[in-house]
């Protein structure tokens, strides 16, 4: 089949950017998105023209480095999916598809379709981790905990830090995932200790790096490709109220 | 210079070994590690658990990696497990026994201490992640949960769900971002290493390109460590990461440390099969598949009815025929092997011809579909991503593909190359695999190198090596830096018509076909004869668009390749010169009667291990000898 | 300490805290001012009874005022958090659609800041027209305020904008009351269901009954 397609290009960081038109010509259902750019990208090195930057590194849903909006849509049309896991299948001959970088002050872009995350992993370091040395750790079994309780936590762990809830949200929060970091550790027994210090670091680097508040519209549990709901959300709510107002 | 390879392996019986060592080693003062700057390439398993260990200890270090976040190295994308010896399950497993099982599996062609030392941390590696949080799966009683996985009798395999190396990575990762926190640990994402610094012998720092502005930049240390995965991409489709390279470890090749094992590389079994010329890379099915699914192929050759449509009469579930006691869950190269021969023989399913069938309906039917899906629900909904296709309801179509490098940089007892002061960890060694990685077992070497290891070793190094103090104006760092450079702008000037993904995929193809699951002495000139050439190609008729002083993937990309086209020539003399088969290196030549890999203990029971002497010169083989005194060496069988 | 507790408010997730807090007790208020209006049906006695036993009562003063200060808070969080929502994404997208299902996002979630704004327009006129509007006496004590109401929706252009400020009303609930017990954390997955059927239901219901109400004194009350 054949696609039309709108591309941001942005040379740099500071410069302007702007779609641009471009076609894909003979895009088989079996591709995957990703593919599909790599097959126009191979069309403009031949024609020697810088090829379109973008993200990608796993390729199969997990690393989180893809991440374009496509459509409007971040990550692509599919519910739980990554972008570098939605195939072509899933688009008609004639279409049009824009693609777009992820947009955030917390995001700026570096070039095309790639942006800065580095902001997540601030977050992550202002306290999301479990202050372990290495070495000396009980025998692991010391520690029973409920298979419930560990298959909940394991469902927000699950997030793979791309981003796209921030790039979905009307106001670019990263609330969902701060939350799924805060989920995955309140829920845990070893999360206890730094439960209420964590929940609060952690929010104020986000609100630090420019994301926006939540208005509970739930864009970002949309697009998660790891469908982590925005109950995690109101758990961070309820761990941030108890640590800023509770008897401790 | 006379290379001399000396293990260090510590005297004594294999029990205490590792125990004395740590005595032995010296210590440096806690006030003076402040003082001292290790550089940390890579933030895989191995390299995140270092540099945090290393952070944790009060050591000055730099964290490097190509990713925009160390969260996402490639080890993120583990799915299956990791192992460790706690005979949780009570089923007769102990240290030694996974020890024993590592060797056999390896093929005896690895370092027995190493592997000691590997399965006795492997117990201290479950009790470290659990403490930082990893959501490991638990039994209803509130106990860790074990699975049993390829090639293995006990139930020792940890997991998270089908993402066992994310939430490892994860653990890693935030205890990384708390020293980053402490200030402990400098973090450098989107760094390319491009060199490494020698100063009167001793590893003394990196040249890295900062990949968002394009600049080369240089970093001094006492020591650097190499944690940079494997080289699988080397076959263009694989299932590593697609930026996954060996530029890393080959450019230090380059500056002196031995690269050994080169022609160990693991084909997995089930993988789901390439859909045509677009594919970029291909996506791993987890082994642990094989315990409900049963691989068969149509008696018949040529037999292109559906799988619904051929009675059970008129298959073969050949490795169940084969193999009556390990049936489906022979190790990998057995099964890759045997799928690659149903396909030879024209009875491979798919359009291609390149697949053969993994089919849940019996085990459906006996546990019903919602057990499955609660075991593998995440996979399935994986493939039919993937093919559009219900593995509910049609059998998976699976074929093997490039997965693990064994081989990678020589490394000491204490990880350390021939290079004073590179230690290398992770996929980037050679160190414990032997000749065939048995699975979930990676993800347990990279977090042994890299908590429990490493953080000792490079503490002995410092302590026991004059480290005077180096800048970045050195000498030795400008030659770097200019060399670097003059790559780049090399790379950028040869304006050709050719894509570097073309001339890769071409390169992936001699590989594979010729390098690949089955290697011929002809086969293997056959590819010492291409490499050349492409890499001629490659130099001539490349085109590299965009500018040096930007982010431009074309250039990160084309420089990676340019190395693959050096380093594959490595990769196929190694395996010439390994006249026998053993593990993932199956020469034809050397099989027995039935079709088995047929070792030949008295001529190959070493490391080979090379050194550079100059792009397309032959390169010099060193040999470590491998001495076996707990384990009997015997013929693998899996009957 | 007072002053870190306070700047707990300028948080992220105290913003919301603060604005799920005065959203929901102003969403109380109109429930409790719905119930009262809706006394009108029972005629004037009851009515012009009820509105003076309400103003008799010693505590009244202190509710209003505290519902002033509740309300501009409310209108302080809401405006102040807006702009730095719109802050948080300096350049638009393109193109941006909905991300479909299990997504709250709808026409009322988008345009919360207009709704809200209009309200407070909305509410400037109607305390004019009603609190501060033409003081009848009423002869069993207090305000005849049944004729105001009466005489207010007279004029249909009146009626016009307050039938249009209740369909406001309605949109800023159908996402303001779920979404302010979800910005104070009350999502467990039991409740959840329920409680963003019943917030709409609510919405709707208070929007019907005021605009009844409305109707109804025009037509009715010009016989
Ligand atoms: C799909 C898949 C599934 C697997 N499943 C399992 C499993 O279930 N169990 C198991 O035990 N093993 C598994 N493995 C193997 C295992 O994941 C890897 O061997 C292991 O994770 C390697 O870890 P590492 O730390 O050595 O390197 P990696 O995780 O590969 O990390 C390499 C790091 O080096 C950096 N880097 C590389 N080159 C450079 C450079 N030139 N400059 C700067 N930085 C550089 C990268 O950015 C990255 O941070 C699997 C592998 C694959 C592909
Ligand atoms: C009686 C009048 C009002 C009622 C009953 C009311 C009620 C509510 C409720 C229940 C919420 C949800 C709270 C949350 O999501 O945390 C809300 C949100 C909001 N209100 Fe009001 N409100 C009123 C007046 C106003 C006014 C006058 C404004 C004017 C600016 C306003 C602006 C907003 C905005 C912008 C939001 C969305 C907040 C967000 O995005 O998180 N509201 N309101
Ligand atoms: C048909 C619709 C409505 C009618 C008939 C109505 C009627 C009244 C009346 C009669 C009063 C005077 C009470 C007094 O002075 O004691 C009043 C006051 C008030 N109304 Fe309404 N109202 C309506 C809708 C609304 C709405 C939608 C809001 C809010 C969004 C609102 C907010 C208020 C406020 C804030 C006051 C002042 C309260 C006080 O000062 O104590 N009203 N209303
Ligand atoms: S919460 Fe979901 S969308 Fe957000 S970063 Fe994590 S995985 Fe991505
Ligand atoms: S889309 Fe945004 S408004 Fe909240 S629920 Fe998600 S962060
Ligand atoms: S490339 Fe890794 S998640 Fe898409």
């Amino acid at each position: 089949m054949r696609l039309k397609l709108r591309i941001w290009r942005q040379t740099g960081p500071t410069a302007a950017g702007r779609l641009e038109d471009y076609s894909a010509d003979d895009v088989s259902p079996d591709m995957s998105f990703l593919e599909m750019l790599d097959v126009v990208n191979e069309g403009l090195i031949r024609q020697g023209k810088d090829a379109i930057a973008f993200d990608s590194d796993c390729r199969e849903g997990i690393c989180g480095m893809c991440s374009l909006m496509v459509n409007g849509v971040a990550h692509g049309p599919d519910r739980g999916t990554t972008v570098c896991q939605l195939h072509m299948r899933r688009f008609k001959d004639g279409d049009t598809v824009t693609i777009e970088p992820w947009r955030a002050r917390g995001f700026p872009v570096v070039k095309d379709l790639v942006v800065d995350r580095s902001a997540f992993d601030r977050i992550i370091a202002a306290g999301g981790f479990v202050s372990v040395n290495c070495g000396g750790a009980q025998d692991g079994n010391n520690l029973p905990i409920s298979k419930e309780v560990a298959d909940h936590a394991m469902d927000s762990a699950a997030c793979i830090g791309c981003g796209a809830c921030v790039a979905a949200c009307k106001n670019a929060s990263a609330h969902l995932f701060i939350s799924a970091k805060i989920s995955h550790l309140a829920l845990l027994p070893q999360g206890e200790v730094e439960r209420y210090s964590r929940v609060v670091a952690m929010i104020n680097q986000a609100d630090a790096e420019g994301f926006g508040s939540c208005s509970n519209e739930g864009e970002c549990e949309a697009v998660c490709p790891k469908e982590i709901p925005i109950s995690n959300i109101a758990r961070m709510t309820r761990e941030y109220a108890k640590a800023v107002f509770g008897a401790r | 210079m006379a290379i001399t390879l000396d293990a260090g392996i510590p005297s004594g019986p294999i029990a205490g070994k590792w125990d004395r060592h740590k005595f032995e080693m010296k210590l440096v003062n806690p006030a003076n590690k402040r003082k001292h700057t290790i550089i940390v390439v890579g933030t895989g398993l191995a390299g995140a658990s270092a540099a945090s260990s290393l952070g944790e200890l009060g050591y000055n270090v730099l964290s490097f990696c190509i990713q925009d976040s160390p969260r996402r190295a490639h080890s993120i994308a583990a799915q299956g497990g990791i192992n460790a010896a706690k005979n949780y399950q009570n089923d007769g497993d102990s240290v030694y026994r996974l020890f024993y099982d590592t060797v056999k599996g390896g093929d005896y062609r690895s370092r027995e201490a190493n592997v000691y030392r590997l399965a006795q941390l492997s117990v201290n590696i479950i009790d470290q992640c659990v403490a930082q949080g990893v959501p490991f799966a638990r039994e209803y009683g509130g106990l860790l949960a074990n699975r049993s996985f390829g090639g293995a009798q006990v139930s020792r395999t940890f997991y998270a769900r089908g993402q066992t190396g994310q939430q490892l990575l994860l653990g890693a990762y935030q205890s990384l971002m708390r020293q980053v926190h402490n200030r402990s640990v400098r973090l450098f994402p989107r760094r390319e290493m491009l060199d490494l610094v020698v100063i009167d012998g001793k590893a003394r720092g990196i040249v890295v390109r900062n990949l968002t502005t394009g600049e080369i930049e240089r970093y001094a240390a006492d020591a650097v460590i190499l944690a940079t995965g494997g080289y699988g991409t080397a076959y263009y489709l694989s299932t590593n990461a697609v930026n996954s390279n060996v530029t890393a470890a080959w450019r230090a090749h380059k500056r002196g440390a031995l690269f050994a094992n080169p022609c160990y590389t693991q084909i997995h079994p089930t993988c789901i099969p390439v859909s045509g010329e677009h594919q970029s890379k291909l996506t791993l099915m987890s082994e642990s598949l094989r315990n409900d699914g049963r691989v068969w192929v149509p008696k018949k050759q040529g037999d292109k009815r559906p799988p619904d449509q051929i009675p059970e009469a008129e298959r073969d579930y050949y490795l169940e025929r084969k193999y009556p006691s390990f049936g489906n869950l022979v190790p990998r190269d057995v099964a890759s092997r045997n799928a690659k021969q149903a396909a030879d023989e024209g009875r491979g399913v798919g359009e291609s011809g390149l697949a053969v069938y993994l089919d849940f309906k019996d085990a459906i039917a006996r546990v019903g579909a919602d057990t499955i899906k609660e075991k593998y629900g995440n996979l399935f909904q994986m493939y039919q991503k993937i093919t559009d296709e219900d593995p509910y309801k049609v059998p998976m179509r699976i074929y093997p593909a490039i997965h693990y490098t064994m081989g990678g940089l020589w490394v000491d007892y204490n990880l350390m190359s021939t290079v004073p002061g590179l230690h290398v960890a992770g996929e980037a060694n050679f160190s414990d695999h032997g000749a065939n990685r048995l699975g979930a077992s990676a993800l347990m070497q990279g977090l042994a190198d890299g908590y429990f290891v490493i953080p000792y070793t490079i503490g002995h190094y410092i302590a026991s090596n004059p480290l005077p103090k180096v800048t970045t104006e050195h000498e030795a760092f400008k030659e770097a830096a200019d060399s670097a450079q003059k790559q780049i702008s090399a790379l950028l000037a040869v304006k050709g018509t050719k894509t570097i993904r073309q001339i890769h995929r071409a390169l992936g193809a001699v590989l594979w076909d010729d390098v690949g699951m089955a290697r011929t002495e002809a086969s293997l000139q056959r590819a010492l004869a291409a490499i050349p050439q492409l890499r001629e190609d490659f130099w001539h008729n490349v085109s590299v668009p965009g500018t040096p002083d930007n982010l431009n993937q074309s250039l990160e990309y084309a420089g990676r390749v340019a190395d693959y086209l050096e380093f594959a020539e490595l990769l196929a003399l190694d395996a010439l010169q390994r006249r026998e088969s053993c593990g993932g290196h199956f020469r034809e030549e050397s099989q027995t009667p039935d079709g088995e890999a047929l070792r030949d203990d008295e001529h190959y029971s070493y490391v080979a291990a090379w050194e550079f002497k100059g792009v397309g010169r032959p390169p010099e083989l060193h040999k470590e000898p491998l001495e076996f005194d707990e384990v009997h060496l015997t013929q693998r069988s899996y009957k | 300490m007072a002053s870190s507790r306070l700047r707990v408010f300028d948080s992220t997730v105290g913003t919301k805290i603060l604005i799920g807090v005065t959203g929901l007790a102003l969403f109380v208020y109109l429930l409790i001012h719905v119930a009262g209006n809706l006394l009108v049906f029972l005629g004037p006695d009851f009515f012009n009874k009820y509105a003076y036993t309400l103003e008799g009562n010693a505590l009244l003063p202190v509710i209003e005022i505290g519902l002033l200060l509740v309300f501009l808070l409310h209108v302080y969080k809401t405006v102040k958090n807006f702009l730095r929502n719109q802050q948080a994404r300096p350049v638009r997208y393109e193109r941006k659609s909905y991300a479909g299902r299990p997504s709250r996002k709808s026409l009322a979630s988008s345009t919360m800041i207009f709704s809200g704004l209009w309200l407070l327009v909305f509410i400037v006129i109607h305390v004019k027209a009603f609190r501060y509007g033409t003081e009848y006496a009423w002869p069993a004590g207090g305000r005849d305020l049944y004729r105001l109401e009466m005489e207010n929706f007279q004029n249909p252009l009146m009626v016009a904008f307050y039938v249009l400020s209740m369909l406001v009303v309605g949109s800023h609930l159908w996402h303001g009351v779920s979404s302010g017990f979800q910005s104070l954390g009350a999502d467990k997955p039991g409740w959840t269901q329920v409680l963003l059927p019943a917030g709409k239901g609510i919405a709707v219901l208070i929007t019907a009954a005021f605009i009844v109400i409305a109707l109804w004194a025009h037509f009715a009350g010009a016989r």
